[in-house]
């Protein structure tokens, strides 16, 4: 029993580490374009399958794929930006339109991993030696651990990034007050673009991560990954980065708990239950003040 | 008597119903000749039942302004209860479809609560209800559901008395929708779309008139859950619950015009005949022309073919339905 | 001369913030009483407190004599009390007609009846050319004017006006001061509040000055002209 828990708390953190990645990009998109990515599950999973491509035809072993991700997925991102948003925010009705449109991107991006890769579930067949470490009691597999080595340096990073340099204040400043940081001269369509080519570059390299860790992806295991997403930015308040990065390790740690203590089916249930809980009892987070919106 | 001054509406309102009957009526006898001119029933069956699924959709979106993104819930709800009922409790079609459309109205009345939220939160919150009612489904003792292989209703498919059944849905959920467009109710509805502590102090009891106009938002998918249940046979958690079920009734209720009884039916119609058109073209491409088609449609289209119209013609908006 | 409204010690704090606190005030039919004080005195709350938007926080709201305190807002409309916004708040995507049936849903009348009633409110308020658009479509001033109709629909016995004249210019201020001279002429309580001295006076037959929450002054045009608190309040600190 001890060591089905030790076993839970590492794969909790694990998983967590991922799941915060995933909940701190979709928060920052939202905290700075106000626009809520259906698609995020989709680019997540696009990442893994360019970290499968890079290592089943070029042989590029996935760390070394996490920087081609980062950067590729960083400029597809900034493209993207100008070619959806713009348009958007001219409509009469931008948040319910940004829905439909992310819908609409989230649609397009799975159909087409679905034609090139089929429905198959797919898997990096690459593995570290040794094949596991021992950690305590129990063994974890290296590319576990390697992954969680990445996820924290990429959260050390980001915090360092958001609170330590320029155009980090400048985005969480953004994020506090959009108004406000046009009048001390942002271009804030450039700070735009450059937070959804940031957010788009961290699903990327999440996904990469997400092929080592996880067994399987397939084209539509995007829809999983942005639920998590909806449920880590909640529960840490929309908008909030670090509060994401909390809420993402909490959240993976309830999860492998729940896999330990309640069967499969349940364990996802619980995931929902979080999610409408908290939007229904703390709509500002875990770590919000307590005041509605 | 009435006075002159009110003589323009009065004539609005005779180019208005003219319409209503025209557009109606050719509905009707169309449809109603399909099965006798031997012509395409499959199609013309998702055909009505696109028009009734967007149609009350836009219940929902259009005139409530809420945008549930778990939509599949009450049509997945729907049809599982008529696939039961008729499979495990022997009941006759006829007398099972009406419990879906209960099964659809008792979701609604569970899922209330969450008409307290608007936005984001809503569309997120459905989406994940629609997400515990599939798994609670599945995860029910196979006698009851099927488990993963889903629930076969035996031989009693019979496609067109189920092909005329969808079409008197279709037309009452039409009848309700067109009514509720020029009740009192509707204008209820609209207003707290448009503002709803501005309603409710202009003395509006807005959870009421929201829950009234969820509710019928709610019926008319589950219905068809249970008359596609009837129709195809068989029933499944995979596809009752697809979230491209609510991707499609969306896009079609957008792609038309939310917010006039006309714009839904005239997106389903313009849809799901280009569609059908790829479809048969190619195969594999659906999917990703319907993706491509939701984010043409917002950039470039986003009040939808009649409401484009109506942009441009603010006048017409008196005689369009 | 009956009491149409009355507030006793009403209080609303946010937070640390005390918007209201304790105010008394009453308005008998037929009356006008102007609300003055700076931004941010508390003049928009006391209103949202009354219509039942805000829950106070202590105190009391009467109409004609019954309690109303913590009854929700569609309530508190029945009861007979009409409101402007301060940034006009219409039905965008309803038309005039539409945005003037609102307040009536509930009557017995026949629809051809309302609307009839609507078409006359209209032509009052000089917009019945515009009776079919969008309410989005009216500019700022023409809102106001719309929300005033559609305000007065119901025929209530007792109006509140926030900053009817703010943002407007001089022509449609004379035109909505007539107005609001029939509606008291009419024996409506109106309740007005302006941070503008001078429309206030005008039309106000006593005055409450508002500051910080607190009343600081109540009375007669005359009283409330020359009391040093007012002056202070508006000039000092
Ligand atoms: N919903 C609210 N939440 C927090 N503070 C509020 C809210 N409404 C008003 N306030 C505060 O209450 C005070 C009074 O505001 P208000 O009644 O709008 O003033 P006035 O209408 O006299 O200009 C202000 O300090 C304002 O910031
Ligand atoms: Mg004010």
């Amino acid at each position: 029993m001890e060591l089905l828990i030790l076993n839970g708390i590492v794969n909790g953190l694990i998983v967590g580490g991922i799941y915060a990645l995933v909940g701190v990009s979709l928060t920052l998109l939202y905290g700075v374009l106000r626009v809520v990515n259906f698609a995020h599950g989709e680019f997540v999973i696009a990442g893994s399958f360019f970290a499968y491509v890079l290592f089943t035809s070029l042989n590029v072993p996935p760390l070394l794929a996490l920087p081609v991700a980062a950067i590729s997925f960083f400029a597809a991102g900034w493209g993207l930006y100008y070619v959806l948003i713009p348009r958007l925010s001219r409509s009469d009705d931008p948040e319910l339109m940004s829905f439909l449109m992310f819908y609409g991107v989230s649609i397009t991006a799975a159909a087409l991993m679905l034609l090139l890769f089929e429905a198959d579930s797919r898997s990096i067949d690459y593995s570290f030696t040794p094949i596991s470490i021992q950690v305590g009691p129990i063994y974890v597999s290296t590319a576990r651990l390697v992954a969680l080595a990445i996820t924290a340096v990429i959260s050390a990073g980001l915090a360092l990034f958001l609170f330590r340099t320029l155009p980090g204040k400048a985005l969480r400043a953004a994020i506090m007050n959009p108004e406000a940081i046009q009048i001390v001269g942002v271009d804030i369509v450039r700070l735009s673009a450059f937070a959804f080519a940031l957010a788009t570059a961290l699903a990327g390299v999440t996904g990469v991560l997400v092929a080592l860790v996880f067994p399987a992806f397939n084209a539509f295991s995007g829809t999983e990954y942005t639920i998590i997403a909806f449920i880590v930015v909640v529960l840490g308040g929309l908008g909030n980065p670090v509060g994401a990065l909390v809420a993402g390790v909490l959240f993976g740690l309830a999860e492998q708990m729940a896999t330990v203590f309640l069967p499969q089916a349940l364990a996802q249930i619980v995931g929902f239950a979080i999610l409408v809980g908290t939007i229904f009892l703390r709509p500002s987070g875990l770590f919000g003040t307590s005041t509605k919106k | 008597m009435m006075p002159v001054s009110s003589r323009p509406q009065d004539s609005a309102d005779r180019i208005y119903f003219t319409l209503v009957a025209l557009i109606g009526g050719a509905l009707m006898i169309y449809f109603a000749l399909v099965p006798v001119f031997g012509l395409n029933v499959a199609f013309h069956f998702y055909l009505m039942l696109w028009i009734t699924m967007a149609s009350a959709f836009n219940v929902s979106s259009g005139f409530s302004g809420y945008l549930p993104f778990g939509y599949v819930a009450f049509y997945g709800i729907g049809a599982f209860t008529t696939a039961i009922l008729v499979k495990k409790a022997a009941f006759p079609v006829f007398l099972a479809l009406p419990f879906s459309g209960v099964a659809g109205l008792v979701l609604a009345l569970l899922f209330a609560p969450t008409l307290r939220l608007s936005g984001i939160y809503f569309g997120i919150v459905s989406l994940a209800l629609a997400g515990i009612c599939r798994l609670v489904i599945t995860n029910m003792p196979e006698e009851i559901t099927g488990g993963s292989f889903g629930l076969q209703l035996g031989s009693r498919a019979h496609p067109v008395q189920s092909f005329y059944v969808m079409m008197a849905v279709m037309v009452v959920a039409l009848a309700t929708i067109l009514w509720l467009s020029r009740s009192r109710l509707g204008k209820a509805l609209r207003a707290t779309r448009d503002d709803a502590d501005a309603a409710e102090m202009m003395g509006i009891n807005v959870p009421r008139v929201r829950l009234y106009g969820w509710m019928i938002a709610a019926f008319f998918p589950a219905v068809c859950g249970g008359v596609e249940a009837w129709y195809t046979n068989v029933v499944d958690t995979e596809t009752a619950f697809n979230t491209l079920i609510t991707a499609k009734t969306v896009i079609y209720a957008v792609a038309g015009g939310l917010g006039t009884v006309t714009g839904p039916i005239i997106g389903a119609v313009a849809m799901v005949w280009l569609d059908e058109l790829i479809w048969r073209q190619f195969p594999l491409l659906n999917l990703l022309i319907l993706g491509v088609a939701t984010v043409a449609l917002v950039l470039f289209l986003p009040r939808g073919i009649v409401g484009s119209i109506l942009r441009r013609k603010p006048q017409w908006r008196r005689y369009v339905p | 001369m009956s009491i149409a409204i009355e507030t006793r010690g009403l209080t609303k704090r946010f937070g640390g913030l005390v918007a209201l606190d304790g105010v008394d005030l009453q308005a008998a039919a037929g009356e006008t009483l102007g609300i003055i004080g700076v931004n941010g005195a508390g003049k928009t709350t006391l209103m949202n407190c009354i219509c039942g938007l805000y829950r106070p926080d202590g105190g009391d709201v009467f109409i004609s004599g019954e309690r109303v305190t913590g009854q929700p807002p569609h309530v508190v409309a029945h009861k007979g009390i009409g409101r402007t916004f301060q940034v006009p708040r219409v039905f965008r995507k309803m038309s005039l007609i539409d945005n003037l049936l609102v307040p009536v849903l509930d009557h017995r009348a026949s629809d051809a009846e309302l609307t009839e009633r609507a078409e006359g409110m209209l032509a009052r308020m000089q917009l019945i050319d515009l009776r079919h658009n969008y309410a989005e479509e009216l500019s700022g001033g023409q809102q106001k004017l719309l929300e005033m109709a559609r305000m007065l629909m119901p025929d209530p016995p007792i109006v509140m006006l926030d900053e009817p004249f703010a943002g407007v210019h001089p022509v449609l201020c004379k035109f909505m001061i007539e107005r609001i001279e029939e509606m008291s002429g009419a024996g409506k309580a109106v309740l007005l509040i302006s941070h503008d001295l001078t429309s206030i006076y005008r039309l106000s037959t006593r005055v409450v000055a508002l500051n910080q929450g607190k009343v600081i002054a109540e009375g007669g045009v005359d009283d409330i002209r020359g009391n040093p608190a007012v002056i202070e309040a508006y000039l000092g600190t």
